[in-house]
């Protein structure tokens, strides 16, 4: 039993509690915030693999049915883990280092938002308990909404209490579908609930059984922002601080993976499930490349973009082989990564500007030609341009699709990253290379060089997974072997 | 299935049915989050009932008691621990819904969701 692998959901938790305690010593403060934050990334890097057992108590032997079980939570610890926490622990210390320098009043609430999102997400991702999971998703969804709400931009507050609406709609039927599994199985601990089903304990066509996973599916396309959440999810984004994205789509990438790798766990063996996953994948792709070339507010572009590209990690996952997971799952680890690039980049923008509509800027690159040329790399790498890392997960997709033996979805990969590239050329012609309009005032505005630090850091990661995925790819694909 | 507990069972679906009738199509915001509470509770005394053993005990093991027995006996307590955990849970989330409904009734005077929870360029329209 590894007693490190709590520690990693602690830390954050306790931060946040700590600081929120004692936000009015404004300096210590400050300091306690950016030491955590610089642990997170470290913890998971410095961890060994294994499992964790809440108040010790070890699998059991059931003397009447002869399989084992477990009592108690599990938190399970592999490379997967790892790579995605140590991720999530990254961007959240560039988060808050962009907004420790940003002000020099910082507030308690707002750390304690962006921590306790941090452990929530980073408890996601470790347990092996179907409820502690969603006990964890609704404290992600509090995060979220305060992030949102927290910010100072227009109409934060309704678009933070819409989503919260759907969010309590989604979040019960997620939890029938766990009382539904409950029922079926007597167990919420989701090696005990795949092991119940693949020994046929659980008839896996009963209603009962095609209900659970429906309204757990539902759960999941709300906690992802895939179609119909795409519009509300893509509006959070806007709607938030830019750093606060950053962190925000994060999130809503690792609450994916997350759930989605429980359900294949469990729900692997009913065809309709994967039907399903390549569906609405497909449908986010389209609907989030088509709505982002209408945009002309540049946050709701990259929105609406990281929405097309969850369809991605979707289609990957959809398509159940050992190959097209891990395909999925690099593709998840780089949308975290580019896309919060792309935020904190725009953000740059709006700090410098003033402004979000593309039609009222032009002529950047003259005036920010670092940003300038991150942010195009950046989106290049989304796009899918080699040798970014953004080129090899889409290229892994689009052989995975082949051979499968869906060449028409490889097809369909190709336009909808061809798509991404003409939205973000236009949206960057029209921001950095067109002529500067008369009325945009441009003189002694700097980009904060923390906003400048943190694009630089996740531009060198781009860089790396792109010359040398097998770094990751490798690790995980033994993990996927794992569960398949 | 025992009686009761099929008697649980249709209150929770009509719970959740009425509550998500009010959450979709009321326009008041109160009564959208009235209807969110009914789902929320709905689906807690669903998992209630999935734990309800007829004739069955309180699961806590006292001192003497035959354990075997007690294993026969007793009701199943993971559902009550899960429902314990979604009550708090939901309040907290209801919580955080009221205090942003304040907010916006202060701001726009009104519970109406068609004019506080709408699209910006709409929203300009009702404000005339």
């Amino acid at each position: 039993m590894n007693e490190i692998i709590p520690i990693m959901v602690i830390v954050p938790l306790m931060a946040a509690l700590l600081i929120s305690a004692f936000s009015k010593f404004n300096k210590v403060t400050k300091i306690f915030a950016f030491v955590v934050a610089l642990c997170l990334p470290l913890i998971p890097i410095l961890s060994n693999y294994g499992l964790h057992y809440f108040g010790g108590y070890q699998p059991m032997l059931d003397n009447v049915t002869g399989v084992m079980y477990h009592p108690a939570i599990t938190y399970s610890f592999t490379f997967l883990q790892q790579i995605f926490i140590a991720a999530i622990g990254l961007l959240t210390f560039l988060v808050i280092f962009i907004y420790l320098t940003k002000y020099k009043k910082v507030s308690g609430p707002y750390l304690f938002l962006l921590f306790l999102g941090t452990a929530a997400v980073t408890a996601m991702i470790l347990t092996d308990d179907i409820f502690h999971m969603f006990v964890f998703f609704e404290i992600l969804a509090l995060a979220q909404v305060g992030i949102v709400a927290a910010s100072s931009i227009d109409y934060s507050y309704e678009m933070a209490l819409k989503y919260m609406i759907l969010g309590s709609i989604g979040s019960p039927m997620m939890l029938l579908g766990i009382g539904f599994l409950l029922a079926l199985t007597g167990s919420v601990n989701v090696s005990d609930i795949a092991a119940a089903v693949h020994a046929g304990l659980v008839n896996a066509t009963s209603p009962v059984f095609l209900l659970s996973l429906a309204l757990i599916f539902f759960g999941w396309l709300y906690a992802s922002g895939l179609p119909p959440f795409h519009t509300i999810k893509s509006g959070i984004y806007s709607k938030a601080e830019p750093h606060g994205a950053a962190l925000l789509q994060s999130f809503t990438v690792i609450s994916m993976i997350s759930i989605v790798l429980i359900m294949f766990r469990i729900y692997a063996s009913l065809p309709i499930f994967e039907v399903l996953i390549v569906f609405f994948s497909i449908l986010a792709m389209i609907l989030g490349v088509s709505l982002a070339l209408t945009q002309t507010d540049f946050r709701r572009m990259i929105g609406f973009l990281a929405v097309g590209e969850l369809g991605f990690i979707g289609l990957g996952i959809g398509l159940g082989t050992n190959f097209s997971i891990t395909a999925g799952l690099f593709q998840a680890l780089n949308e975290i990564i580019i896309t919060a690039l792309l935020f904190i980049g725009f953000g740059a923008i709006v700090n410098a500007t003033n402004e979000v509509d593309t039609r009222k800027l032009g002529g950047l690159l003259a005036y920010h030609p670092k940003v300038s040329i991150m942010l195009l790399i950046g989106g290049l790498a989304m796009a899918g341009v080699p040798p970014l890392s953004g080129f090899q997960s889409k290229l892994m997709l689009v052989q995975a699709s082949l051979s499968c033996g869906y060449p028409e979805l490889s097809i369909l990969a190709i336009m909808v990253s061809i798509a991404t590239f003409v939205v973000f050329v236009k949206t960057y012609y029209t921001m950095f290379l067109k002529p500067k309009p008369n009325d945009l005032d441009l003189e002694n505005k700097e980009v904060p060089k923390a906003m400048i630090f943190a694009m630089g850091v996740l531009l060198v990661i781009v860089i790396l997974l792109g010359v040398f995925p097998d770094v990751v790819t490798s690790g995980i694909s033994n993990f996927v072997g794992g569960i398949l | 299935m025992a009686e009761v507990q099929l008697v649980i069972l249709f209150t929770s679906v009509a719970l959740v049915v009425i509550g998500l009738y009010s959450a979709i199509f009321l326009d008041n915001i109160i009564k959208k989050i009235i209807g969110i509470s009914f789902i929320e509770e709905g689906v807690n005394l669903f998992i209630v009932a999935i734990g309800y053993k007829a004739g069955g005990i309180v699961p806590i093991l006292m001192p003497g008691m035959d354990t075997t027995w007690f294993a026969s006996n007793a009701a199943y307590p993971l559902p009550f621990g899960l429902v314990l955990t979604s009550i708090v849970i939901g309040a907290s989330t209801l919580a955080v819904m009221l205090a942003l409904v304040m907010v916006l009734y202060r701001r726009y005077g009104t519970l109406s969701t068609k004019v506080m929870l709408a699209d910006t360029s709409k929203r300009e329209e009702y404000n005339e």
